[in-house]
């Protein structure tokens, strides 16, 4: 049956040096130069969990948007994190109106497939109002152009009407 | 940061790539790291035997599917028993394994020490399975499914410093053209061209302001790099004073946050490298370098896209910031200039395979200042010192080496 026993073969192939200048006297691997190619499926499905700051998600689907607070020094950290970087105190929970103002952003005329989004996509970079740090999401339904989206202008937080495919996809930010 | 025993000195005794390219399918990392390491052990004149120690220096375990990866290579090129250990860091995994290196050996846990780096890039999977591999490098509870591609928010810090100084899509494409025409001059380079400004402008655009023929590459291949004490070249390494002798002089590692939202304003705010600049402070005085621009021959940088090359500049000192781009048009960084940068072609013209990458780069230095690259891309030595930097993320983990020649 020869090479048809293998059940995942894709092809076999003979490769060439690639450094065929390093080599005047021949190839030194030339008795391993046969190739083969097999596929090599994998699935996989993780049961993630989000870690302490997971409340920030389940708030979201209550439309309100949270931040932590940093009781030891003060700072509000827009991503929330349970320990704040900057004192090691354990952060406590404060919800912020949910309005910004665009740092920065980018326009994407190519995203990965993965990402299941039209083009041109806007990444933005939102100085939260009540925070010190910066939250970073899409930027939508900012009309017909992205000529209209200019850092400074004032944003907000939109949240899902129609069920998401990942808990961080329950929010993005509009033009206010 | 103390040196305990100023006498103990680590010095470059050689080095070997194995070919860079957008797919080398006549084998895998093993196979490659092989070549690299051969080549390292005939250009120093050393024997695997002798060497007391490895490092190994890859990122991904996704895109060749081998965990514990190290234990293959180290076992592949006879290492066995000997100590091994694995440094990882994203992008920056190169240039902390030639940091650790030096740390190894100046501790006196070893006086010998072969650096081993390669990466596959995922030519393996679908374009998009290989995007989403890399993108499990940042926040995936944060930033993937918002942004699950890296050059997005390296756009977004090439905007900033386009807002903030006035740099110019022109002045990074210059980049461009500058480390695909070195690549042509580095017979082991993945993508070298001989390109326009123009040809980089009309190229298609991916994500403002970044277009094709900005960004780095994904490769395939390896790289390796042969460090020794004095004492221990002196009995193993035949070619010993035979060869310029080319010392490790200057270490320096710097970080910041994951995630660019975290960052403290001004700086680096979403435009500056932090860890560069940390990493420089550490490493410049260990080595001597008081004006960057004046004190290096050459310099091979971390061009994960071309503007990221211009910022680096500034964090790693060599300008004042926002001054990168007007330095670039004066021609300061092409052979020939001031202060040639990725003379080996760079991660947009040698190539990209995360682990090789920074070991690669360490390479050419290393070629350099012993004056044996390519005459299209040899720079002229004054003070025979060479550097180089690696970085992860978008700046997280930020490694800086300095060589110098010593005769």
């Amino acid at each position: 049956m020869g090479l048809e026993l293998i059940s995942n073969l894709m092809n076999v192939f003979t490769a060439e040096d690639p450094m065929p200048f390093e080599h005047p006297d021949g190839d030194p691997w030339a008795d391993f130069r046969e190739g083969m190619r097999i596929e090599w499926k994998m699935d996989f499905t993780y049961k993630h969990v989000l870690g302490k700051y997971s409340k920030f998600f389940i708030e979201l689907t209550n439309h309100k948007f949270l931040a932590t607070e940093c009781p030891g020094c003060g700072k509000v950290w827009a991503v929330p994190r349970p320990l704040c970087a900057d004192c090691l105190t354990i952060t406590k929970w404060k919800e912020l109106p949910g309005t910004g103002t665009l740092h920065s952003f980018s326009v994407s005329e190519f995203v990965p497939s993965f990402m299941k989004v039209e083009v041109p996509y806007v990444l933005a970079l939102v100085k939260m109002d009540g925070a010190d740090t910066l939250f970073t999401h899409q930027l939508r339904n900012y009309g017909d152009s992205t000529d209209a989206v200019k850092t400074g202008m004032s944003v907000k937080v939109a949240y899902a009407t129609e069920p998401v495919a990942h808990p961080m996809l329950l929010m993005h930010f509009e033009p206010v | 940061m103390e040196i305990l025993d100023k006498k103990r000195r680590v010095f470059v005794l050689g080095g070997g790539i194995s070919k860079f390219a957008a797919e080398r399918e006549d084998g895998s990392m093993r196979d490659w790291i092989n070549e690299a390491v051969l080549e390292a052990l005939e250009d120093s004149g050393t024997k695997v035997q002798d060497i007391e120690h490895s490092t190994t220096s890859y990122f991904s375990d996704h895109f060749d599917k081998q965990l514990k990866a190290g234990a293959i290579f180290h076992d592949n090129i006879g290492m066995c028993p000997k100590p091994n250990v694995r440094v990882e860091g994203g992008g920056g995994t190169g240039g902390l394994a030639i940091r650790n290196a030096y740390a190894y050996i100046m501790s006196g846990l070893c006086d010998s020490m072969v650096v081993f780096g390669s990466e596959n890039m995922g030519r393996q999977v679908p374009s998009d399975v290989a995007q989403q591999f890399i993108a499990l490098a940042s926040d995936t509870d944060w930033e993937v499914q918002v942004a699950g591609f890296y050059i997005a928010y390296y756009a977004i810090m090439m905007v900033t410093h386009m807002e903030q100084y006035g740099t110019k899509e022109e002045q990074f494409a210059m980049v461009s053209v500058k480390n695909h025409r070195n690549a042509m001059y580095n017979p082991k380079s993945h993508y070298p061209m001989d390109i326009t400004i123009d040809d980089v402008l009309k190229s298609k655009m991916i994500t403002y302001p970044y277009k094709k023929l900005d960004c780095s590459l994904l490769s395939d291949g390896a790289a390796s790099l042969i460090f020794a004490t004095e004492d221990w070249a002196k009995k193993n390494c035949s070619t010993w004073e035979k060869k310029p002798t080319i010392e490790l002089t200057g270490t320096g590692c710097g970080t910041d946050f994951m995630r660019m939202a975290d960052r403290p304003h001004p700086y680096p705010g979403v435009t500056h490298f932090r860890g560069k600049r940390t990493a420089a402070e550490q490493a410049y005085p260990m080595a001597g370098i008081k004006n960057p621009l004046e004190d290096f021959d050459c310099f091979e940088v971390h061009d994960a896209y071309s503007g990221a090359e211009l910022v680096s500049y500034e964090d790693l000192g060599f300008c004042k910031e926002g001054e990168s781009g007007k330095l670039m048009e004066k021609g300061v960084f092409n052979v020939g200039g001031e202060l040639p940068t990725n003379t080996s072609g760079g991660l947009m013209g040698f190539g990209h395979p995360v682990g090789a990458t920074g070991v690669a780069q360490g390479v050419e230095v290393l070629r350099q200042l012993r004056q044996e690259a390519d005459p299209g891309r040899q720079v002229e030595l004054n003070s025979k010192r060479g550097g180089m930097d690696s970085h992860g993320g978008t700046g997280t983990f930020c490694a800086l080496n300095i060589f110098e020649r010593r005769d």
